[in-house]
C-alpha cells in the first residue's frame, strides 16, 4: 500500500486514521500492524475500516488487526462494536462462515510417539473425517432434533454422550451462544446442515496435527495451565465453521437487509455493509438465525473432536482418556456477540462484531473458565499449513483497549489462481514431506492455493498483537500431519 | 455464452464474469460456471434430471436465487449439474429449468472447490446492447 497521510502513527504497531478523513465517519479506525505490516496491507482494508466506521451506532473504534485484508464490506480482520440500542448488525461483520473458529486438542504423546505413526494417523483421520466437495458427515441427526442441538450446542453434545463432561468448559461461551432460535432459520439451512456435521469443508478449512515448537515455547507457565507439560507435545488444531448451514443463514438474512434498509433510511458506503438496527424485529432474527449457526460451528467441531479421539485411540491402542485429549480451548473468529464492556468511563452492553477476529479477554474475566481465570483466555491464532500457528493467552489491555479482540491468522496475500500458478498440489505436497509434514488432500489444486506463500508472515501477525499487550505470546506449534479439503 | 474466471478480484474465493446474448443464456452460463469451479465437467454425466421453478422481486434476485439453489442442491441432494435449459420469464421474475447431471462419485469426478455461497459482491445482471452480463464472486 503506498504511503497515506491519513493515517497516523500513535505506537510502533498502531495507528489511526481521524474521522475528518471520510465524511459520515462516527469513529476513527484504528489499526494494529507492525510498519512491514501496514506496507503491505491492501488499500482496501483503509477503505473498509474506514466505511465501517461510517455505521450508526458504532462506538469508539472501528479496528483492524494485525492481519487484515480486504473482505465484503468490513475487511477480514475487522472489529466493530455497536450501542445495542442504537447500533446496527450486519452479516457483513460476521461473515459467511457464521463461528469459523479454531479447536486446539492436546494429547499426552511425544513427537518421538506421533513421528513414526504419522501417515498412518493422518490416513485414518482423513477417512473419518470427511471433507471436500458436498461431503455429508457420520452423524446422522434429524431435522426435529436440530432445534435443540441449534440452541444447546456443546452441552447438548455432553447430553448426548456426544462430548466429554468437561469439554463445555472449554469452548468460548460454554459451547453455546444464548439466543438460539431455529424458527428464524430457514429450511434450506436445516436441510445443508443436518448432512454436514463432523465435515471439515474445503478452502482454508483443516486439521492438523501439530507439535510444540521447542525454540519458541515461550511461556512455560501460562503453557503448563493449558496443560500444555512438554517441548514436544502434540496437539491437533481443527479450524472449520458451520458449514452450509451458516453460509445459508447469511446468503437468506443479506438478501432481507438489503431491502429492510431503505425501509429504515439506512444508507451505506458498501453494499456488502448491509445492516439493519439491532434492535429492529428484523436485526433481532438475523441474530437468533446467526446464533443457531454459531452453536452449529461448536457442534461440528466437536462431532470431528470426537473422530480426532478415535483415530487416535486404534492408532496408540489407549483410550483418548489415557492420552489426555482434553479441550485447551475453542475460539470464534466470525461472529457478532453482546458483551459488557467498559469504555469511555463507562460499562454498558456492546454488539460486538469480530469478522476474522479472535476473542482475547484477560485475567480475572467471569467468561473465561475457571481454570484459566487467573490467566487469561487461551487465544489459537492460526498459521498457514507450512508455518504453524500460536497459542496465546488474553490481556486486560485487550478489554481496555480494542472491546477484548485480537487477530485471527495470518490473511492471504495472494488470490487462489495466483498461488495455482506458483505452485504445483504434488510439488508442494513432496516439498512439505521434505520439511517433516505429511499433508492429505481432497484435492490437489486445493492443497495449492493454500501454500504458505499465499498468506502473511504469522509470527510477524502475532508478534505485532503481543507487542501491543493485546494477546501475549505462549506456544508455537509446528504442523506435522495435516487434512485439508 | 460464454464465462472467464477473474483472477484479481477475491483473494480468498472465486469470480467470473458471464456473457451471453439471451437472459436464457445467462442463467445457463453462470450455472455451468458454477459446476466448473465445483468440478472437471469432462468427469461429469447427465443421467440425473431436476426441475426447478423459481420467482423472485426482481432479475438480479432471480439469478441470485438460482444460482443459490444450485448450491443447495450439491449439499443437500449431492448433485453436481452439467447442462442447464433455463426459461425466465418476460418480466424477468421468474423461471423454469431443467438441470441434468448426476450424485458426486469421489471415485470418478475430478473434484474441484466447494461453492458455499453466491455474495452480493459487485453482484447485478447488466444487458448492454445485445448482450447480458453478470459478474459473480462466490463464498469458496
Amino acid at each position: 500500500m503506498p504511503a497515506n497521510p491519513a493515517i497516523e502513527q500513535v505506537s510502533d504497531v498502531a495507528w489511526e486514521i481521524s474521522p475528518s478523513y471520510k465524511q459520515g465517519m462516527n469513529v476513527p479506525a484504528r489499526i494494529y500492524a507492525s510498519k512491514k505490516l501496514l506496507d503491505s496491507m491492501d488499500s482496501g482494508v483503509i477503505e473498509q475500516v474506514t466505511n465501517v466506521a461510517c455505521l450508526p451506532g458504532i462506538v469508539r473504534y472501528s479496528y483492524a488487526m494485525a492481519d487484515a485484508h480486504w473482505g465484503y464490506g468490513f475487511p477480514i480482520g475487522g472489529v466493530a462494536a455497536f450501542d445495542v440500542e442504537k447500533g446496527v448488525i450486519s452479516p457483513g461483520g460476521v461473515g459467511f462462515d457464521v463461528n469459523c473458529g479454531m479447536r486446539l486438542i492436546r494429547t499426552n504423546l511425544h513427537y518421538s510417539e506421533v513421528r513414526p505413526k504419522i501417515k498412518e494417523l493422518v490416513d485414518l483421520i482423513f477417512n473419518l473425517v470427511p471433507a471436500g466437495v458436498g461431503v455429508k458427515g457420520t452423524q446422522n441427526f434429524a431435522q426435529s432434533q436440530m432445534g435443540d442441538i441449534t440452541s444447546l450446542g456443546v452441552k447438548w453434545c455432553a447430553e448426548h454422550d456426544l462430548a466429554w463432561e468437561d469439554d463445555p468448559n472449554h469452548v468460548e461461551e460454554g459451547g453455546f451462544i444464548k439466543g438460539a432460535d431455529i424458527s428464524k432459520v430457514s429450511r434450506q439451512a436445516i436441510s445443508r446442515g443436518t448432512s454436514q456435521f463432523g465435515t471439515l469443508g474445503s478452502g482454508n478449512h483443516y486439521l492438523e496435527i501439530q507439535v510444540v515448537d521447542p525454540a519458541r515455547y515461550l511461556d512455560k507457565d501460562r503453557a503448563e495451565e493449558f496443560g500444555i507439560v512438554h517441548d514436544d507435545q502434540v496437539m491437533v488444531m481443527i479450524h472449520c465453521g458451520s458449514r452450509g448451514f451458516g453460509h445459508q443463514v447469511c446468503t437468506d438474512y443479506l438478501r432481507n437487509f438489503e431491502s429492510g434498509m431503505r425501509r429504515f433510511g439506512i444508507e451505506v458506503r458498501d453494499r456488502d455493509l448491509a445492516c439493519l438496527p439491532f434492535s429492529s424485529k428484523e436485526g433481532q432474527d438475523y441474530y437468533s438465525a446467526m446464533v443457531c449457526a454459531a452453536n452449529f460451528a461448536f457442534v461440528n467441531r466437536q462431532i470431528i473432536v470426537n473422530q480426532v479421539r478415535d483415530a487416535f485411540s486404534r492408532v496408540f491402542h489407549r483410550d483418548a482418556e489415557a492420552l489426555d485429549m482434553h479441550l485447551i480451548y475453542d475460539v470464534c473468529h466470525n461472529v457478532a456477540k453482546v458483551e459488557t464492556h467498559s469504555y469511555d468511563g463507562t460499562s454498558a452492553k456492546v454488539l460486538v462484531h469480530r469478522k476474522g477476529a479472535t476473542r482475547s479477554f484477560g485475567p480475572g474475566h467471569p467468561d473465561v473458565p475457571a481454570p484459566y481465570r487467573k490467566i487469561g483466555q487461551p487465544v489459537i491464532i492460526g498459521g498457514s499449513m507450512e508455518t504453524g500457528s500460536y497459542l496465546l493467552v488474553g490481556t486486560q489491555k485487550a478489554m481496555d483497549e480494542t472491546f477484548g479482540s485480537t487477530a485471527h491468522g495470518s490473511g492471504r496475500t495472494m488470490s487462489r489462481t495466483a498461488a495455482k500458478k506458483e505452485v504445483r498440489g504434488a510439488e508442494l505436497q513432496r516439498k512439505m514431506l521434505d520439511h517433516g509434514i505429511y499433508v492429505k488432500a481432497a484435492t490437489m489444486d486445493g492443497l495449492a492455493e493454500e501454500a504458505g506463500m499465499a498468506y502473511k508472515d504469522i509470527s510477524e501477525v502475532v508478534e505485532t498483537m503481543d507487542r501491543a499487550g493485546i494477546s501475549k505470546k505462549v506456544v508455537a506449534l509446528r504442523p506435522i500431519g495435516n487434512i485439508k479439503g | 455464452m460464454t464465462y472467464r474466471f477473474l483472477p484479481d478480484v477475491a483473494l480468498a474465493d472465486i469470480a467470473f464474469e458471464a456473457t451471453s446474448d439471451t437472459v436464457d443464456g445467462l442463467f445457463e452460463t453462470c450455472g455451468l460456471a458454477i459446476t466448473d469451479i465445483m468440478v472437471d465437467p469432462s468427469t461429469l454425466r447427465t443421467t440425473n434430471e431436476r426441475e426447478l421453478s423459481l420467482q423472485s422481486e426482481s432479475l438480479d434476485r432471480l439469478l441470485y436465487d438460482f444460482m443459490t439453489e444450485l448450491i443447495v442442491m450439491k449439499d443437500v441432494d449431492s448433485l453436481l449439474f452439467g447442462e442447464f435449459r433455463v426459461r425466465v420469464s418476460k418480466a424477468g421474475t421468474s423461471l423454469d429449468a431443467v438441470a441434468r447431471g448426476e450424485q458426486i462419485d469421489r471415485e470418478r469426478h475430478r473434484l474441484r472447490n466447494d461453492v458455499k455461497a453466491v455474495t452480493m459482491h459487485l453482484f447485478g445482471v447488466k444487458h448492454e446492447g445485445k448482450t447480458w452480463r453478470t459478474t459473480v464472486v462466490l463464498d469458496i
